[in-house]
Formats: C-alpha cells, sequence, structure tokens
C-alpha cells in the first residue's frame, strides 16, 4: 500500500519531502497548492477512506500554521499523513465537506481554536465547544491562558504553607530539632 | 413549559418537626446522576457493590425533579456550567451541592485553563467540599457523612444563600457565560 502512495505522489506532486515512513504508516509534506489534489487521489486511487482527523500545530516561529490531514484505510488499517504549511494571517484552507461530511466538525473545531477559515464550509461560524468567544482564538500561541484565567475567573485563593518543622518547635521549644543519626544510635 | 418567576426570599418558620424533616432528608440523600469532569468515574465504584453508597441511603436518581444533592465532580467548564445552573434550579428545595476535587476549590491544575472556572463557589452556593485530585470513593463517603451531619444540624443551607443572594450569583455567571440565553430562573 506505501508503494501505491509513493506511485501515486510521484505522479501527481514532484516536489514531496517524506517525514516518517513506517510499515502501514507514512507522513508526507507536500506544497499547500497540491494538499487537495493528494487528497483526493489517496481516497479515489489508493483505498484511503476515513479521514481521522485534521490538526493544527502553531508554528509561531516561522510565522505558519502546520495542518496535517490524517487519512487511514479500513482495508489494512495503513495510515497517510498529509501535511502542509499556511501562513498565520488570513488562513484560508479549502473545505473537504464534499468528500467527508464529518470534516465539517474538525474544521469548525479548527475555526474556533485557531481562527483558521474554511470558505467553502457553510458551518464553519458556528459555535462549537466555546460558546460566544471574542477576541483571540485560545490555541493560538500569542493568547496568554494565565492572564485570560485570571482576569475573567480570579485570582486563586493563597495557600497556607504549614512547616511540620514549626509544629515541632512550638511542641518541643526548638527550632532545629536534631535528628539523631544511625552512628549515634548504634 | 417551565415558569420563570424569580423564586421568593426563604421565610425562616421554625416548625416543631423541622428536626424530623432533617433527620428524614438526611438519611435519603438522592442525587441528579450527572457528571462534569474526570471525577464522575470515582461516582461508579461508589454507586457499585464495593463501596456501595445505598447502605446510607444514597440513590442515584435520573432526573433533577426527583433529587437532592447535585455533585461537581471536578472541572467545570463554561460551557457546564450554563448546563449546571439549569440542572441545579430545577431541583426542588432542599438542595445540597457536594464539590469535589482541587479543581472546584481554586482551579486545581487547570488554574491557567482559558475555559474552566477557578472557584465555584462564586457561581453556586457549595455546601460540602472534599479535596483530592480526584478523591476516592472513601473521600466521597466521608464528604457525604458531613454533609448528613450538617443536614441533621441544619447548617447546609447553600440553597437559601442562593436564593438570597441571588443577584450576586447572577452577576458573576452573566460574567463568564457569554452568550447568555436563560431565562430568568428555571423551574
Amino acid at each position: 500500500m506505501a508503494d501505491d502512495l509513493m506511485t501515486m505522489l510521484r505522479e501527481t506532486v514532484e516536489d514531496y519531502r517524506v517525514i516518517r515512513k513506517r510499515h502501514g504508516y507514512l507522513h508526507v509534506s507536500v506544497p499547500r497548492e497540491r494538499v487537495m489534489e493528494v487528497i483526493v487521489t489517496a481516497k479515489s486511487r489508493c483505498g484511503k477512506n476515513v479521514l481521522q482527523l485534521i490538526s493544527a500545530v502553531d508554528r509561531i516561529e516561522r510565522d505558519i500554521f502546520q495542518l496535517t490531514w490524517i487519512l487511514e484505510s479500513t482495508e489494512d488499517a495503513s495510515i497517510f499523513m498529509v501535511s502542509a504549511d499556511y501562513p498565520r494571517e488570513g488562513c484560508k484552507v479549502p473545505t473537504l465537506k464534499d468528500m467527508w461530511p464529518s470534516a465539517v466538525f474538525f474544521e469548525r473545531e479548527l475555526r474556533e481554536m485557531f481562527g483558521i477559515e474554511f470558505p467553502g464550509n457553510p458551518r464553519q461560524d458556528e459555535d462549537f465547544l466555546l460558546e460566544g468567544w471574542e477576541g483571540i482564538p485560545p490555541m493560538r500561541r500569542d493568547f496568554d491562558t494565565l492572564e485570560y484565567s485570571m482576569k475573567t475567573y480570579g485570582e486563586r485563593r493563597k495557600r497556607e504553607h504549614v512547616d511540620p518543622r514549626r509544629l515541632i518547635a512550638e511542641h518541643t521549644g526548638e527550632w532545629d530539632t536534631p535528628v539523631p543519626s544511625r552512628k549515634e544510635k548504634s | 413549559m417551565y415558569c420563570n418567576k424569580i423564586p421568593d426570599k426563604p421565610v425562616d418558620n421554625e416548625k416543631i418537626w423541622k428536626k424530623l424533616d432533617d433527620l428524614a432528608r438526611a438519611n435519603s440523600l438522592w442525587i441528579t446522576a450527572y457528571g462534569t469532569g474526570c471525577g464522575a468515574i470515582e461516582l461508579r465504584p461508589l454507586h457499585t457493590s464495593r463501596f456501595d453508597m445505598e447502605r446510607f441511603g444514597i440513590a442515584m436518581r435520573p432526573t433533577p425533579r426527583q433529587s437532592d444533592v447535585l455533585i461537581i465532580s471536578g472541572y467545570l467548564s463554561v460551557k457546564t456550567l450554563k448546563r449546571v445552573i439549569r440542572v441545579y434550579e430545577q431541583i426542588q428545595d432542599p438542595k445540597y451541592i457536594l464539590a469535589l476535587g482541587s479543581c472546584t476549590i481554586d482551579g486545581g491544575m487547570y488554574f491557567d485553563s482559558y475555559n474552566t472556572i477557578n472557584i465555584l463557589d462564586r457561581y453556586i452556593p457549595v455546601d460540602v467540599y472534599v479535596n483530592g485530585c480526584m478523591p476516592r470513593p472513601e473521600a466521597v463517603i466521608d464528604g457525604f457523612i458531613l454533609l448528613m451531619k450538617k443536614i441533621k444540624e441544619g447548617k447546609a443551607v447553600g440553597w437559601k444563600r442562593y436564593k438570597e443572594n441571588l443577584e450576586y450569583y447572577r452577576k458573576n455567571q452573566r460574567e463568564i457565560i457569554r452568550n447568555w440565553d436563560l431565562p430568568d430562573y428555571n423551574w
């Protein structure tokens, strides 16, 4: 199955890069103009008929979102992963809703958590997990969760530390109670 | 099909049989079967044969109309808080809240999360906190025994506090629930 995919990749895209390859597992990175083409051919020609997940990684150092489509075959449970880089600002990605209806939900989640737009998806602006969120999407790395949590949900209560040595000192009157070492005991 | 009239302030009428009422209430605590976090897992061993909470008269009920206790078991996201308010306000008086885990006390390990509340007592009145992450079934049973003790002494008055300070709780709830579309009160 992997050989099948490799031939398909060689025929459709020239400049692909294999990130990891094992038995029944192939992860490639392709230029973003050719992603949909690769996915369509993988489904129609190589039997990758299940869309497992669409995931995004915020690589803020390189100013990109790395999107990964994870496809699986029900015949031999082999996995094919396609990655592509998109710019962080004004990120627009084509939708897969016509091939897999379940893609609507993955795309809604990415829209909400990262602010990635899927222009062909009619339900992309519906609330998914966060209801009525405004401002920077929370999974972006320039979003400060601690600051937001302190501002919205209030400060944590301060903890009271009880030092066991202080309890001993209150009881015995000495701060540093000497601990008998093994040599002294014997 | 609901009435959204704001409830009247509770009146303290010391009935002669109040103590008998409290004794009966303390010995038949029925829980709404509603789990909000990871702590819901600890309730399964609690109500099955090993820890067997029915020997204390505690049972699971499928609807808030039949129950007295609501367990907030662990972290509570804002989306769930909205549903919790709906469920809590539908429970008949008197009603009690048992909060499990350090997440409900001060945020716990989710203190910097963008979507989980830090202090539960600001949004709904809590009667007993059980600490731990997560508390084992023994600790939950201990919390129930403390709750029974408080009911018998007449000190578990979270539901009265909620009705008296409804504006305060509503203000806090509205601050964090961004798409507020609940009625004034869910009966």
